[in-house]
């Protein structure tokens, strides 16, 4: 296990250095010369240059960047052009509600995906078959804000059961009614999905020797769906939930914003509009930076879950 | 002799290919859901491209007597809250919408797919392509659009490029794959013997026999191009008003819900339907190119 986990962190290297480099760049483009807004617009051709040095301005582009993964490494991200916070501290207000609502969605998302999955598979053919998978197309076909619209517009309003603007607290602090419908809203997206790969994986697995097996040793029929076909056929359904964290994640951006959920991807999408090039870089940064580590935890996973691969 | 190989080799396998393709398309019209969602999207392509002459009002014009206005038999989609009628928005809107899946998954399927014949053709190149190709993966798609319209601001320009950028590392992967397989056949090695050259070797023998796998692929994926354009379109990043694009449509419409719910709610659908389309097809070209998956 040791081995793998360090060839893994190995593997993301190069994609951590590209995302501080993206970020790097997101610095770069902004659109006035940092020297000469300090300077004044009156300031000497020398005084400019003089800050220019101060700031580091004036080395060349590499050494700028190492420069600037140093500060990174330190924890220092900059000053909000807009609140003028420190950017680091913005996003450890963020972070939290971020993780919460990610974490809710999978929560409500993953044992409905593997209840309707393994009852599709079952009932292969029936008719709750056929509506499952329905409900599972048609999910896997709905913009996430659509749906958020829908519950907004009538759990929300129309029937007045859920709050649907903001955070009111973490979720043991009376927080839990404010995080249904963010929740429900991302979950969704990973419903369908699961679904599907959950009823795969099932009528894979129950087509298997050792499931005939366990029927011909005349266990209850529930036991041999639980214990034999499920627990094997949750091999490819973490994977994907793995690779659905990019979409999470993305979604995450989309629903933190119709529902002004105080998390990093509200506060990404506010930087980018207003032009805060230090807060969108912090936060595109811990964002990638999220998705690298939601993966290394699949793989890691994987193998726990499935030791032939180790042995490949 | 060389040319004359060339000819013959391709050739042979890509008539071996039309006659399996008429196959399959007998075979998709066979299927009921496939017909009826190849049937939708074609429409829906025809209706986006013929929007000026179906539109029937203008799609900028406002109008502020009949702003919010429920769907009505003038205005079957109602009007949005400056009076502009939605049913021209969103014929105009899905032209754009349209046009931004297209463009990512037609320009990152020739990027990434030329990315992954070369690194199954050029062995040494292999871990270099591949390696790129993991950094990318590395970017969740609505990331690298953020990052984009950062940088470039906000604009349909941006979209595409992120949804580019999101397909080309997916398109690549699948190439490789595929031309690998290619790379091992008989053909290839008796097309090196007589002395065919590299190019032709890539284009007529690799490329032609790799383009219908990359097809379904990008075929499968415009759906998810799509809504992750949307989405894109939905935060902001995407087109700016008053040029119509569904997401960004669905977006304005939210300040709104209570009043007048029908000015997101008929974007959304919009994008709805054509996502939804789009999926059954490309599962139905799957199930009858991979009869393994079909049960």
């Amino acid at each position: 296990m040791g081995p793998l986990i360090v060839r893994r962190l190995l593997i993301s290297l190069p994609a951590l250095v590209g995302v501080l480099f993206l970020c790097f760049c997101l610095l770069q483009v902004v659109p006035n010369d940092p020297a000469l807004i300090i300077a004044g617009p009156d300031a000497k051709a020398e005084t400019v240059a003089a800050i220019r040095e101060e700031l580091g301005l004036d080395r060349p582009i590499p050494v700028q960047f190492i420069e600037y993964i140093g500060r990174v490494a330190r924890g220092d991200l900059g000053r909000s052009i807009i609140s003028n916070k420190q950017v680091s501290e913005e996003l450890a207000d963020t972070v939290g509600p971020t993780v919460e609502l990610m974490l809710g969605a999978m929560l409500l998302a993953v044992p409905i995906g593997l209840l309707l999955g393994t009852l599709a598979a079952v009932r292969r053919g029936r008719l709750i078959d056929r509506v499952i998978m329905a409900i599972s197309v048609a999910g896997v076909s709905m913009p996430v804000f659509f749906i958020g619209l829908i519950l907004i517009q009538y759990v929300g309003y129309h029937w007045d059961m859920l709050p649907f603007t903001g955070r009111t607290g973490p979720v043991w602090g009376g927080g839990l009614s404010s995080l249904i419908l963010p929740a429900l809203t991302l979950g969704s997206v990973l419903i369908g999905p699961i679904a599907r790969i959950t009823r795969t994986a099932v009528l894979e697995v129950l087509g298997a020797d050792f499931v005939r097996t366990a029927r011909a040793k005349g266990l209850r029929e529930s036991v041999v769906i639980v214990d034999h076909a499920l627990r094997n056929a949750l091999i490819p359904v973490v994977t994907l939930i793995g690779l659905q964290a990019a979409f999470l994640l993305g979604g995450a951006v989309v629903t933190e914003t119709m529902f002004s959920w105080p998390g990093v991807g509200r506060l990404a999408v506010g930087a980018i509009v207003s032009s805060d090039f230090p807060t969108a870089q912090g936060a595109i940064m811990i964002l990638a930076i999220a998705f690298l580590m939601i993966n290394l935890i699949v793989d890691v996973l994987y193998v726990y879950l499935d030791p032939r691969v180790q042995k490949s | 002799m060389s040319a004359n190989a060339a000819a013959v080799t391709p050739a042979a396998t890509v008539q071996g290919g039309l006659s399996k393709r008429e196959g399959v398309l007998a075979r998709l019209a066979r299927d009921r859901v496939a017909l009826v969602a190849a049937i939708l999207l074609t429409a829906i392509v025809l209706a986006a491209i013929a929007a000026p002459l179906l539109a029937p009002y203008d799609p900028y014009f406002t109008d502020l007597s009949i702003a919010m206005q429920p769907p009505s038999a003038e205005h079957w989609f109602g009007a949005d809250n400056t009076g502009r009628d939605i049913l021209s928005r969103i014929l105009y809107g899905t032209r754009n919408t349209l046009l931004m899946g297209l463009a990512g998954v037609l320009i990152g399927g020739a990027v990434g797919g030329t990315m992954g014949i070369l690194a199954a053709f050029y062995r040494p190149l292999d871990p270099y392509i591949m390696r790129l190709v993991d950094i990318m993966l590395a970017f969740p798609a609505i990331l690298i659009g953020l990052a984009v319209a950062a940088i470039v601001g906000a604009g349909l320009g941006a979209v595409i490029l992120a949804l580019v950028v999101s397909t080309v590392p997916d398109v690549a992967r699948v190439a490789r794959g595929s031309a690998i397989g290619v790379m091992g056949q008989e053909f290839m090695e008796a097309g090196r013997a007589v002395g065919v050259s590299n190019r032709a070797l890539i284009w007529r023998y690799l490329t032609l026999n790799c383009i219908s796998t990359i097809s379904v692929f990008l075929t499968l994926r415009f759906g998810q191009v799509i809504l992750v354009g949307s989405a894109l379109g939905f935060l902001g990043m995407g087109a700016q008003p008053p040029t119509a694009e569904l997401g960004m449509m669905a977006a304005q419409g939210r300040d709104f819900l209570f009043m007048a719910p029908h000015i997101s709610t008929i974007p959304s659908l919009a994008i709805f339907v054509i996502v939804l389309a789009a999926n059954l097809l490309g599962d139905a070209v799957r199930d009858v190119l991979d009869p393994r998956l079909q049960q």
